[in-house]
């Protein structure tokens, strides 16, 4: 990563992603790039197109981006360009999104890699007319203890029995292995539940979050690709489900619609 | 030092973008001049959420 033969000095070209060669540049008009002082570009050859910028090498080199990578604000204001260019062709044309920081030399070096790359037409097409809708399901811990205690009559008094007393403390023993295990089971069948309303699905590992409150556990963490026409049923599926799952302390979170990140990764996460 | 001002709202789209921008997408090799192939980039993306908690959380204590 130190300088030596690979160290150029001037500019790159960012590639945020790939559109179809016809797509009109304007579509880029009004957002910033990852450099916000220069346009974004598209770069055509043959079927399809780059969407480009160009990045100085004193930002993005080498050296430069490990060192920015380091630097939280930094980073949240790149990701933040990175998905602003990719977002204005949602609902528009369809885009084949590149993960951050696919940086070549020039002009020349995108074309080779658009000519080597012919999978990315097919790709096109198959996200043609359709949108990434994210959906994240959680469940309330406290909601769940609540409703565990009425089901075995454990009362929320002070115990006062022994045998209360050792009821309450089995019901809290249990109550992380009854969360888990009803997590599970609500995560494959909401999931199931959704992809039936979709084209195509991809379930992620669901993460703790830590800007949601401490009593709330992320048991769902799904990517839909929904057609631009079957969206209002997506909706309708998802509302139906969160509204059939109120009772039990779970709430559902739609995002999006986002382009196709989660539908052109080469390999699976593990998990 | 940050002078964003972010809402609670906004670190939840955050951690959303990051998510997607720094963990899917297609991966290139090939002619990239600079290559973030050496760069764990799920491991900044877990590092800048870590950091923007935590300044959340100073702002909340601050509020408060």
């Amino acid at each position: 990563m130190t300088g030596g033969a690979t160290a150029r000095p001037g500019s790159g070209l960012y590639v945020y992603g790939v559109v179809r060669a016809d797509t009109p540049p304007d579509l880029f008009a009004d957002v910033r790039g990852v450099d916000p002082t220069r346009p974004v570009a598209v770069l055509a050859e043959g079927e399809v197109a780059a969407v480009v910028s160009r990045v100085s090498l004193d930002e993005f080199g080498a050296d430069a981006i490990a060192e920015n990578l380091r630097v939280a604000d930094w980073v949240a204001a790149k990701v933040r360009a990175h998905d602003d260019v990719l977002g204005a062709t949602v609902g528009r044309t369809a885009v084949v999104p590149f993960r951050f920081g696919a940086i070549y030399g020039g002009e020349e070096s995108v074309r080779t890699m658009l000519r080597e790359r012919a999978d990315l037409a097919d790709r096109l097409e198959t996200l043609s007319g359709r949108m990434e809708l994210g959906v994240k399901g959680y469940v309330d811990r406290e909601q769940v203890r609540a409703l565990l205690a009425r089901e075995r009559g454990v009362g929320d008094d002070a115990p006062d029995t022994g045998r209360a007393y050792m009821e309450r403390r089995r019901l809290d023993r249990e109550l992380e292995d009854e969360v888990r295990e009803r997590a599970m089971r609500w995560a494959t069948a909401g999931h199931e539940r959704l992809a039936a309303a979709a084209d195509d699905a991809r379930s992620s590992p669901a993460r703790q979050d830590e800007a949601a409150p401490s009593s709330s556990m992320m048991f769902l963490n799904g990517a839909y690709l929904v057609r631009e026409e079957d969206a209002e049923r997506f909706r309708t599926a998802l509302g139906e489900l969160a509204e059939s799952q109120r009772a039990d302390g779970v709430t559902y979170e739609l995002t999006g619609p986002w382009p196709a990140y989660s539908f052109v990764g080469e390999e699976e996460e593990p998990g | 030092m940050s002078t964003r001002t972010a809402t609670l709202a906004e670190q939840v789209t955050l951690i959303e973008l990051v998510d997607r921008v720094l963990n899917k997408g297609v991966v290139l090799s090939g002619d990239i001049t600079l290559s973030v192939a050496g760069v764990d980039l799920v491991y900044v993306g877990l590092r800048l959420l870590l950091t923007s908690v935590a300044s959340l959380e100073e702002r909340a204590a601050g509020e408060e």
